[in-house]
């Protein structure tokens, strides 16, 4: 990552991949629960009434705060790439928890997005403040 | 339309609305006398992209219906630019392709 990034911006981002890692997978969890019905009434009352869907809904609380203050510190296109990182977590979860197989393939398409996170990383962190940034106010 | 397909579309289409509920979210930090309504109009419209995102699950496996999302990068970094004035540099392109790349690798072999 490039010089001058703020620790809490590193750490807003290293949550903010934990949270959407935990998110994806009960959320999964939840849908895969519902009855088979094709009448929404149906599926909400079976969302109202499955716990896992508070769970989900904290989740995507966490989410919504811990991203605005990502986002006070970052520009919008520099911070969301960042978050490509939890392909790799799910990816690796479902091996470990799940006990699922990763292709060679899987594994070259992780090294090629780290390259990518890391190409936007060396990029300005907020070109809407860049003026402060280069007379050296951060 | 297979329900596989409907599904694709599904997240695909909420793929683009959370371009749009993340430039409202980005716009909170930047319009600080506004902050709370860009908060409600952003929140507004990603709940519209888990209703979309929900019903997607319905049809696809998340192994298949997650890497589809990678598509968001794409809209962010071209809302960023074109709505918020963000200075997308070729490097920042650069990383998007990679990552879209890579992501595209992920899921054909999923």
């Amino acid at each position: 990552m490039a010089r001058g990034v703020p620790v809490r911006l590193v750490i807003g981002l290293a949550v903010a991949i934990a949270l959407d890692t935990g998110l994806q997978l009960v959320w999964k969890t939840g849908i895969a629960d519902l009855p088979d019905t094709s009448s929404a009434w149906e599926t909400a009352i079976a969302i109202a009434s499955n716990p896992i869907f508070i769970v989900v809904v904290a989740f995507m609380a966490a989410q919504l705060v811990n991203w605005l203050k990502v986002l006070d510190h970052a520009d919008l296109s520099y911070a969301k790439p960042f978050t490509s990182l939890s392909y790799i977590t799910v990816c690796v979860l479902s091996v470990a928890v799940l006990g699922e197989r990763i292709a060679p393939m899987q594994i070259l398409g992780i090294v090629i997005v780290v390259a990518g996170v890391w190409c936007v990383s060396q990029t300005q962190r907020a070109t809407l403040r860049a003026e402060r940034i280069e007379a050296g106010a951060e | 339309m297979s329900p596989t397909a409907f599904g694709v579309l599904l997240v695909v289409v909420s793929t683009m609305v959370e371009g749009f509920g993340q430039t409202f979210l980005k716009k909170s930090a930047l319009d600080i006398a506004r902050r709370h309504r860009w908060i409600l109009l952003g929140v507004a419209v990603l709940i519209v992209e888990v209703v979309l995102y929900s019903g997607a699950l319905r049809f696809l496996a998340v192994s298949t219906a997650f890497p589809i999302t990678s598509l968001s990068f794409v809209m962010v970094t071209l809302l960023s630019w074109w709505l918020l004035g963000e200075r997308v540099t070729p490097l920042r392109w650069i990383g998007v392709g990679l990552i879209l790349v890579g992501t595209s690798l992920i899921v054909a072999h999923a």
